[in-house]
């Protein structure tokens, strides 16, 4: 996992209360939302992750699709941070 | 390989109307078919239910914009539905076999090249098919960043999925477009149907009166209904917002892009104005839901409360309304 996932991985734990992940367990393409998350993150979540991503990089997630794209996982996330921060 | 011009977009009926123009020769983003085809809407349908809940719009009903692109002077668009999956599956490989590539209506949750933690019981997809090898459909998904295949057995099952909004095979596909668009008549149509939607109908569930409605209705939900179901109500409406096909604020970036598009080609600044303010009004619908997902998760701010949300929302009518009252003060000169 590089800096930037090792940040958004601390960013959505603080996000979502997640006070007791081992953030050595999460590898960079582990599913980030749904059943097989390990973080146990739902689609809620997933708003209000959208939301910090955009306040804390500038970064908008224009639509439902795109979200849903972008957070299947850490290293996906991080790809689109990297391709669309200004 | 057939070719397409598959483009990924926000949303997938529009995504897939740019698509199907830009095939025919008509190269066009998927903001402007979002905004030529009406695609912006308020409405707050307590009458309507969705697993016992209340149904929030955000956007024009499913279909709404193909029916406008297919509206267009010197557009045709064919449209069928079956009641027999093989014949409906039949009539699409006929239309493959000339090379027409085909609009579907599909429901997501049958769709195996869906991750499976994205699958969710939607059933108003579009895409594209725009070929076929073997046993395998090539598709066009707007969805996705490239093109995906699909097993014939599991597309005819999406296309014949059941429920809420069932498909019933749905297929459409161009026949004949002309050479090029007339834009500017179109943005403007497109505008004037918005503007009288979210102004003008008299019903108060629809438009701003509907948004308002909507704070003032949730501002007493803890009250009529009990905390525990004031909170169901709350996480359904932003799930409606942001997540089941609809996305509240995502529809108000894209008509904000559409506006920004429209500003240069009808060389209106008034316009570009319009898509910073509208971009405000998407900011704030997400700030409301950001702040209903905290108090849904029970892990609210201590500012965080009904009260702040109706505010919110009531900011995000404010705000539409100003936008819509410029857009249709503008378009009346623009006949």
């Amino acid at each position: 996992m590089d800096q930037l996932q090792r940040e958004l991985l601390e960013l959505i734990c603080t996000t979502c209360n997640l006070h007791d992940v081992n953030l050595d367990s999460i590898a960079p393409d582990d599913p980030l939302i749904g059943p097989d998350s390990k973080l146990g993150i739902d689609s809620l979540d997933a708003l209000e992750i959208a939301v910090t991503v955009q306040k804390e990089y500038g970064v908008r997630m224009d639509s439902e699709n795109t979200s849903r794209v972008v957070l299947q996982s850490i290293a996906h996330l991080a790809d689109y941070i990297k391709e669309n921060r200004l | 390989m057939p070719d397409f011009p598959h483009t990924q977009s926000a949303h997938c009926e529009s995504g897939v109307a740019a698509n199907l123009l830009t095939h025919q020769g008509i190269p066009i983003s998927e903001a402007m078919a979002f905004g030529m085809g009406g695609g912006l809407f308020f409405g707050y349908l307590p009458f309507i239910r969705i697993n016992g809940l209340p149904l929030v719009t955000y956007r024009a009903a499913a279909g709404h914009i193909l029916r406008q692109i297919g509206a267009i002077s010197g557009v045709q668009m064919v449209e069928k539905r079956f009641r027999n999956q093989d014949a409906a599956m039949a009539e699409l490989d006929q239309a493959l076999a000339v090379g027409i590539p085909v609009g579907l209506q599909t429901g997501v949750f049958w769709l195996p090249y869906f991750p499976r933690a994205l699958r969710f019981h939607f059933n108003a997809h579009n895409l594209v098919v725009y070929g076929k090898e073997g046993d395998e459909y090539l598709i066009s998904d707007p969805v996705f960043p490239q093109p995906v295949r699909c097993p014939a057995n599991d597309l005819a099952r999406a296309r014949f999925a059941s429920g809420a909004l069932a498909p019933k095979g749905k297929m459409y596909y161009l026949t004949q477009t002309p050479a090029r668009l007339e834009y500017k008549p179109l943005i403007v149509k497109g505008i004037q149907s918005v503007c009288k939607m979210m102004l003008t109908v008299p019903f108060p569930l629809i438009g701003v009166k509907g948004i308002r409605f909507l704070a003032n209705r949730l501002v007493r939900w803890p009250q009529r209904l009990g905390q525990e179901r004031a909170d169901l109500h709350l996480g359904h409406v932003v799930r409606m917002q942001e997540e089941i096909g609809t996305g509240g604020g995502g529809f108000r970036f894209m008509y904000a892009a559409f506006l920004q598009e429209s500003a240069e080609v009808m060389q209106a600044p008034l316009l570009h104005d319009c898509a910073a303010s509208l971009t405000t009004a998407g900011d704030t619908w997400r700030e409301f839901a950001a702040i209903a997902a905290r108090v849904c998760k029970g892990r609210a701010h201590p500012d965080d409360s009904y009260p702040a949300m109706a505010a919110c929302i009531n900011r995000c009518a404010a705000l539409e309304e100003k936008v819509f009252t410029e857009l249709r003060q503008w378009a009346r000169q623009h006949p």
